[in-house]
């Protein structure tokens, strides 16, 4: 599919980030003719099919935003081709409204055996179908890349959010937070403590960030103990700072009394040999957007990589800047003293 | 007592849905947590002069839903991963009670004095966390509330043997319930996934000495109750002349002179916080 600048401002219009794309299964030519009508091509891009069969390699070759499927196809049951794409993993998440006669709503059906996201019963009325559909796409593109444990926008959230700063040339802070010693926590405690953790870390950067008063900001998970948050970059030292001193207050809590109580714990490195690891720690790295001084978000990520590296030299939580223009990264302990 | 009755009181306990406080700190927290400029810490101060506010919130921190239940037992690290706009919805959504007897607000102030001496204890038998030990002694005598509210019929028992029978509160709790303040703390602690430390203050400050998992936490508080109502700080329930038992003393390895520093530190401490008033 094509998109040019124009359609995507037109579908911006309507809260879209481009042109969405709706695969339509119905034998009934009004309501194609309905749904076609409901919005300008540049904003929904609707594809009719009369009969189910046919639209299946279509749809799994190049999967819609929207599938809307007739119960009364002529050649095969509805519900099949529900659950043909639910079944996959790869296409579970494209969602589905399914359109039903009165009847077959009176008669009530197993809704929750159905996988389906939503129904339309006839008759359709268009200012019901319009508001099904958008509701629809706009429920699906919420949890779409949703951290399955945090509930943090997930990577391709994260990496448009960046790019559209970007592009827009705003300025901003990107900061990259993830954990030391991880690892070793995971394979002392085993992968539900763990979730624990990353999850009190979750909570710590999201309320850290919004008790920074007045900014706009961005949280998002990229997933294991890697998070992303975007705040102007004048307050993003700050932000380093509280969230530094926050987690480091809090985390000690997640430990067995006698850990807490050592300060460290014995598990296993890499290698199999029993050594002992430090408290859990985080590390930031910051990358400045100034006047337009980043591209393109892999740009970003690359110097991110390089700053972490540097954290990753203080055992301690810490943060490090980007001082590209002034030379060399800065290298700040987390806490004084 | 029959088995039968005593599960339906405690079913009822642990029903308790609306756990209202006293007006005077929820208007204060309310007027805080609006205010744009206001610091975790502030509010967390404050918080943490209220037993029921305090429990909601550390109730609300522990659910399974923020994921990780039963880690959490400071009110500042609750507040903080909770954040202000759960924090507002649990301070719009308390009730206050609708008659404020002499004998709640009495409790509030024993309950703060407990708190204050607890710390107090930790700190002098150099224990971690001081402020686990405060939140813990804050709480002790939480059972009481949550009976009172669930169970408000035989809440007027209870302090009528109190009264007239020169019972202890416990003592009357047992007769009356049919098990004391300190069982119902329990089954709250469990239910409400509190961290195992703060239940082991919660449900052994009477008997310290069959603590198993905690030991310090029940001793702490234990000698902190008593100290409260040495100082005749607030109101426990009951007049009766306070005991501490012995092992709590040797088990925090406190001698005499240490206890007589407690005594002093505590004298003003609970001096300055004369003028404070729940009412």
């Amino acid at each position: 599919m094509t998109t040019d600048t124009d359609t995507d401002a037109s579908a911006a219009g309507y809260g879209f980030t481009r042109t969405q794309v709706v695969t339509l299964l119905t034998p009934d030519a009004e309501f194609a003719a309905l749904m076609q009508g409901l919005w300008p091509t540049s904003v929904m891009q609707v594809t009719h099919f009369t009969r189910g069969r046919r639209a299946i390699e279509t749809l799994f070759n190049d999967p819609p935003d929207l599938l809307i499927v007739d119960g009364e196809l002529s050649d095969m049951p509805g519900l099949d081709v529900v659950s043909l794409v639910k079944s996959e993993n790869v296409y579970r998440q494209l969602p589905v409204i399914y359109v039903i006669s009165q009847q077959e709503l009176e008669s009530g059906r197993d809704w929750l055996a159905a996988e389906i996201d939503d129904f339309l019963a006839r008759p359709l009325r268009p200012a019901e179908v319009r508001a099904r559909v958008l509701l629809t796409l706009a429920r699906a593109s919420r949890s779409f890349d949703a951290n399955p444990l945090t509930r943090l926008p997930g990577n391709t959230s994260i990496i448009h959010r960046i790019q559209e700063l970007i592009d827009r040339r705003e300025d901003f802070a990107l900061v990259y937070a993830d954990l030391d010693h991880f690892k070793s926590f995971n394979d002392k405690y085993g992968f539900s403590r763990g979730d624990e953790v990353l999850m009190m870390t979750a909570r710590v950067i999201v309320n850290t960030i919004r008790s920074l008063p007045g900014i706009r900001s961005f949280v998002g998970h990229v997933g294991g103990d890697d998070f992303v948050f975007i705040v102007p970059p004048e307050v993003a030292e700050d932000a380093c700072q509280r969230l530094v001193a926050t987690f480091d207050n809090i985390v000690p809590s997640f430990y067995d009394p006698e850990d807490r109580e050592r300060g460290d714990i014995q598990s296993t490195d890499r290698e199999g040999h029993l050594r002992t690891f430090p408290l859990m720690a985080i590390s930031l790295a910051v990358v400045f957007n100034r006047d337009g001084s980043l591209k393109h978000y892999g740009e970003a990520s690359q110097i991110a990589m390089s700053l972490k590296k540097k954290a990753k030299e203080n055992p301690k939580s810490c943060y490090v800047l980007d001082q590209r223009r002034g030379g060399s990264p800065q290298h700040t302990p987390g806490l004084p003293g | 007592m029959a088995e039968d009755l005593r599960t339906e009181r405690k079913g009822l306990i642990l029903a308790v849905k609306d756990l209202p406080t006293l007006p005077k700190v929820l208007d204060e927290v309310a007027r805080l947590v609006e205010r744009s400029d206001s610091s975790t810490d502030e509010v967390a101060k404050l918080i943490a002069m209220d037993q029921v506010l305090s429990a909601k919130v550390l109730k609300m921190v522990n659910s399974p839903i923020y994921g990780f239940p039963g880690r959490i037992s400071s009110i500042q690290h609750a507040l903080v991963l909770l954040g202000f706009n759960v924090l507002r919805g649990i301070i719009v959504s308390t009730s206050v009670f609708e008659i404020m007897s002499e004998n709640m607000v009495g409790l509030w102030e024993h309950s703060l004095g407990v708190a204050l001496a607890s710390s107090t204890v930790a700190r002098a038998a150099g224990l971690r966390d001081p402020e686990e030990y405060s939140v813990a002694g804050l709480l002790h005598d939480l059972g009481k509330v949550v009976a009172t509210v669930q169970l408000p019929e035989l809440k007027g028992e209870i302090e009528q043997a109190v009264r007239t029978r020169d019972l202890t509160y416990i003592e009357a709790e047992k007769e009356v319930l049919g098990f004391g303040h300190d069982r119902i703390n329990a089954w709250l602690a469990d239910h409400w996934k509190l961290p195992p430390n703060i239940k082991e203050g919660l449900s052994y400050h009477h008997k310290p000495h069959l603590a198993q998992l905690y030991p310090d936490m029940a001793c702490a508080v234990h000698i902190g109750d008593f100290m409260a109502r040495v100082f005749e700080y607030g109101f426990g329930g009951d007049d009766n002349a306070p005991y501490l038992r012995p092992e709590a003393l040797k088990r925090l390895k406190l001698k005499p002179a240490d206890v007589e520093g407690i005594l002093d530190h505590l004298g003003e401490q609970f001096l300055e916080i004369s003028d404070l008033s729940f009412a």
